[in-house]
């Protein structure tokens, strides 16, 4: 069973996504960054669920291990949709939304068929196997999407603080992830010091989101020179 | 045409980015899972 301090981050990364939702209805941006929402609110409905199962079931059930492993696939499309969210505010004025929503399927397809391919050699359990596999593909499409995504903010001069921000927070996120997962590969040693750090670390793109809807006005600019060093 | 065609080369660019990112970050691993949404204990996959 989880100790104390994994029930304390636990907690703590549930009043974050609550104050998501909370400073996005207060300052009216809810609807205007739907998709964002949308996965917070379903991360704060999956972490009640995934207590709930906890709480009755115990850490080891298979109770909680599907419950988890399907929601955290439900998850990773939703921040995938999101991700290609903040593609359509960056990429509006050139009118391509169209070929995003396109491309967005395509790439979710592709996926989806890549990992089928992966877990097709296995009998049983395929759909477990199926919806694990497709999460943790997604999830580095994801990273590499951001990572495009940002460059694509510096090539096109992007300066809206509120989608500057939430691009950051979304590559800070991911890149930490990805950092603690290649850690606990490479150095499996190293990493079993840190076992708070991989928990904590789900905490940041919530209080990052926060921390934007409430203080960051949806009208604020960047100037462009804090975003890159421009050539002369 | 040319802008259908980018978006369907765009797409399997990041695809094959990220697949191939994947496949660098788990060459030496040892089974390790990467569970990224919300801070929740992860249960020990099925093996």
């Amino acid at each position: 069973m989880p100790g104390s301090a994994d029930y304390v981050i636990w907690f703590l990364g549930i009043i974050l996504e609550a104050s998501v939702i909370f400073c996005a209805l207060r300052r009216k941006l809810f609807r205007r960054y739907f998709f964002l929402n949308l996965y917070v609110l379903l991360e704060l409905l999956v972490s009640l669920g995934r207590f709930r199962v906890l709480a009755h079931e115990g850490l080891s059930s298979p109770t909680y291990r599907y419950f988890y492993f399907y929601s955290d696939a439900l998850l990773t499309i939703a921040l995938f949709f999101a991700v290609i969210s903040l593609y359509m505010f960056v990429f509006e004025e050139m009118k391509v939304e169209r070929y995003l929503r396109v491309g967005a399927i395509l790439l979710l397809a592709g996926t989806s068929w890549f990992s089928y391919e992966v877990v097709n050699q296995s009998s049983h359990r395929m759909l477990t196997y199926f919806a694990f596999e497709l999460s943790q593909n997604l999830y580095f499409v994801g990273l590499v999407l951001t990572f495009v995504l940002w460059g694509a903010i510096l090539k096109l001069r992007e300066t809206r603080a509120m989608v500057v921000q939430l691009v950051l927070s979304l590559g800070m996120y991911f890149s930490a992830f990805a950092a603690s997962y290649s850690l606990s590969n490479l150095s499996p040693d190293i990493f079993q010091h840190l076992v708070y750090l991989v928990p904590a670390m789900g905490c940041l793109l919530p209080l990052s989101w926060a921390y934007s809807f409430w203080r960051v006005s949806d009208d604020a600019r960047l100037t462009p020179a804090r975003l890159a060093v421009i050539p002369r | 045409m040319s802008r259908k065609l980018a978006t369907l080369f765009f797409a399997m660019l990041v695809l094959t980015g990220a697949m191939g990112l994947k496949a660098l970050v788990t060459t030496h691993g040892h089974g390790s899972v990467l569970m990224a949404n919300g801070p929740e204990p992860v249960p020990r996959p099925w093996k």
